[in-house]
């Protein structure tokens, strides 16, 4: 044990020096190369080697991802594209089974060998991984001036403890689908606030025009920490406070805004009981058979909802960011992946190059393609390309500027674990104000 | 031994005899089965018991040695006690509800009728189903707003509304344990009909001579004759039962509300997601050391039965 709490402090020193021995020689490597570029003779076998040699060899690891194209493609790209660093991609399990992705990035940062140099994390670790001391902070290689091309909510969740620990690189976020048919017979206009969102609901159900009003998703899964991240952050509650050593889920905003959600179901009843067992899917198939009016979900649903095969509900679905509380603001969770170095690369300008590479506005683009991944760079929004392929994608950057991150603190796997527990308990009994101080109680005690 | 001590008095082996005596030869002949088991099970469940007296995680890189502190938090703490009280929960029905059925199945499989082989074979389909594909089709046949079972009990009147099987935390339970007990009951008749099977039916003819009827006959001379099988197969049933762990987590993920959460399933989550291998490693004790109280008794009551037979 000692010798692992040791192995920091004794390894510090050696990693800068390495670091600036690194850059020596790849500064030497890259004049060399530029020579050998003026010869214009870098085809011939022989230069290939020499060139081979004096690349810095670093790892990429991140869950895989599949489109028209890997990951893997991504970063053979990135080998040809430049002649300095030579990546050797590690493949993680696929983002669905993420507690596999997790572990298997800890068992490796844990052991502080520098392996994997560069690596994509779910927004939930970011805070786990800086406090580890396992994420280098950025801050010296992306200044202000860098960041402002990516939306405020990514960055913030990729900050920890004030520093930048990761730099962003694709997003999803919850959002608010409605029926545009059922909504043109009650006012036409997309509800901003959620009492609004009530009144239409029920009306519609009342008028027999639907079936159920409003879709969430309450099983005792993270999706339940989403969903309440979003209602809660529109009332201007927040789950932590701002230090992050304390819980403010039992006061009044947060209160006022789980009483909501149960009251969907209790009171209202816009939204039927099921809500309680469904997490992602189980909710988006009664919206998109036609059987509700409104739904909080991710990007993923709206290619269905426009599947003539899988939907009964093509062209009559629009998006739109969630409502909030009078006096409120829409908030919706974000989600995605972003890109970290490890502290312990023994190559870092080769690591920080591949990030900027990886992060930057032509590979983002060549992802949203690709992918189907949103960038987190509001400009390419506006992208005609993007536009055109991906219209939807496109559609979404106003609802992608309310994406808030969920608590940022080293222990969210705890704390996501007692929040699963607590909502699901006060949506249960309906005392939310008695469960939300037991669980605030609780929360307090694990991140103290 | 004795065939050494032979095979020495016969002349050849008799040096090799000599160097190395009985005794030798079974311990290097047990090595390598003693190697494996050590390597794969005495060693495993040591290093759980000594990572349960840490207080290590990967994610704060602790490791330290901190005695009973994790024992002390595990008896103070909630999550626990409510977990360990659905585990014991759902052991003891399922285990009841299987061997109950179990027992009738068995019973009926033991006589003889046309297309006996065929009814055996299709009673067994439930139970070498995988058990992930078992929750998804129960999470189906109970789904609250399109499941059949709902349908059914809708239209013969015994419910005037849907019910929300898995979203209610009265219901969850109760809808895990149908769908283990229909998984696993074929594999109960199996051992009881073959512990039937065993039972002699000269004893059964005999019975039938003095005028016994049927239920006559099952109370006196075959379920005493049953009663060591009964009891290791609801051995093996009440350990298998206590790992709960796929039906629970595809289902409802221990919701709601902690309804259906057991040992298994809060290990799982403490170990692995929230990657504090200490205290994930004494709830697995906790575990460890409910399943061998709950595999004492049934063996106490199993010995106690067998002397009364003697």
């Amino acid at each position: 044990m000692t010798d692992m709490k040791k192995r920091p402090t004794a390894d510090s020193k050696p990693v800068g020096h390495v670091t600036i021995a690194d850059r020596r020689q790849f500064l030497i490597g890259s004049a060399g190369l530029l020579g050998a570029a003026a010869f214009g003779a870098g085809t011939s076998l022989g230069m290939g080697r020499a060139r081979a040699q004096s690349r810095a060899e670093i790892s990429f690891a991140s869950a895989a991802f599949f489109g028209k194209e890997t990951f893997g493609d991504l970063i053979k790209a990135f080998n040809e594209s430049q002649d300095r660093v030579l990546v050797k991609n590690i493949e993680l399990p696929p983002p669905s089974s993420s507690t596999e992705v997790y572990q298997g990035l800890v068992q490796q940062l844990a052991r502080r060998n520098g392996t994997p140099d560069v690596f994509s994390q779910d927004v939930i670790w970011i805070a786990g991984f800086a406090a580890a001391g396992w994420a280098l902070p950025l801050d010296e290689y992306f200044p202000a001036d860098k960041r402002s091309a990516y939306f405020t909510g990514t960055l913030d969740a990729c900050t920890y403890g004030g520093k930048l620990t990761a730099l962003p690189w694709f997003m999803d976020s919850g959002m608010f689908y409605y029926r545009k048919d059922v909504l043109e017979k009650h006012g036409g206009k997309v509800p901003e606030t959620w009492p609004d969102m009530a009144t239409i609901a029920a009306a519609a159900q009342k008028a027999g025009d639907i079936d159920f009003g409003y879709l969430w998703q309450g099983k005792q899964a993270e999706v339940l920490v989403c969903d309440a991240v979003e209602i809660i952050t529109s009332n201007n509650g927040a789950i932590l406070a701002p230090d992050g050593k304390s819980s403010l889920i039992n006061q009044k905003g947060a209160v006022e805004a789980i009483q909501f959600l149960h009251d969907t179901i209790a009171t209202t009843k816009i939204s039927p009981q099921d809500v309680l067992s469904w997490d992602e899917e189980p909710s988006r198939q009664p919206f998109t058979s036609g059987k509700a009016m409104f739904m909080r979900n991710w990007s993923y649903v709206y290619p269905i909802a426009q599947d003539p095969k899988a939907s009964q509900v093509v062209d009559k679905v629009g998006v739109a960011p969630l409502p909030s509380f009078p006096g409120g603001k829409s908030s919706a969770c974000l989600g995605g992946y972003q890109l970290g170095v490890n502290a312990n690369s023994k190559q870092r300008e080769a690591a920080i190059e591949l990030l900027t590479w990886l992060s930057s506005t032509e590979t983002q683009h060549r992802i949203a393609l690709n992918f189907g991944l949103a960038p987190t760079r509001p400009a390419l929004f506006q992208d005609e390309q993007i536009k055109k392929e991906q219209p939807f994608m496109a559609s979404l950057e106003n609802v992608f500027t309310g994406a808030t991150a969920r608590p940022k603190t080293p222990q969210y796997a705890k704390v996501t674990l007692a929040l699963q527990s607590g909502i699901s308990k006060a949506l249960v009994s309906g005392k939310v104000q008695a469960e939300m101080d037991a669980l605030a109680d609780q929360i307090t005690k694990i991140v103290a | 031994m004795t065939a050494a001590a032979t095979i020495s008095s016969a002349g050849r082996p008799r040096r090799l005899g000599r160097a190395l005596p009985g005794a030798f030869w079974v311990l290097i002949l047990l090595t390598p089965a003693f190697v494996s088991l050590a390597s794969v099970s005495f060693y495993p469940i040591v290093n759980g018991l000594y990572l349960s007296l840490t207080n290590t995680s990967l994610i704060t890189q602790d490791q330290e040695f901190t005695g009973f502190a994790n024992y002390v938090q595990l008896w103070g703490d909630p999550q626990f006690w409510n977990a360990w009280w659905h585990t014991m929960w759902f052991t003891a029905a399922s285990t009841m509800l299987e061997t109950l059925i179990g027992l009738g199945m068995a019973l009926i499989l033991c006589e003889a009728f046309k297309g006996r082989g065929l009814v055996r074979a299709a009673m067994l389909v439930p139970w070498a189903m995988p058990t992930v594909v078992t929750s998804k089709m129960f999470g189906w046949l109970f789904d609250g707003q399109n499941g059949i079972i709902n349908y059914i009990l809708l239209h013969a009147g015994l419910i005037d509304q849907n019910v929300n099987w898995y979203g209610s935390t009265s219901t969850a339970m109760i809808t895990i344990i149908i769908a283990d007990v229909w998984k696993t009951t074929p594999f109960m008749a199996l051992l009881l009909l073959t512990g039937l099977q065993t039972v002699p039916n000269s004893l059964i003819e005999a019975a039938r001579m003095d005028g016994a009827k049927g239920w006559i006959t099952f109370w006196h001379i075959r379920l005493p004759l049953l009663m060591p099988t009964l009891l290791i197969a609801g051995l093996f049933r009440a350990l298998d039962a206590f790992r709960v762990f796929d039906l629970v987590y595809v289902l409802t993920g221990g919701g709601p509300a902690d309804s259906t959460e057991t040992l298994s399933t809060l290990s799982y989550k403490v170990l692995f997601s929230t990657l504090q291998f200490g205290y994930g490693s004494a709830v697995s004790t906790a575990m460890f050391i409910t399943e061998g109280v709950i595999a004492l008794v049934f063996v106490v009551y199993l010995v106690r039965q067998i002397r009364r037979a003697q």
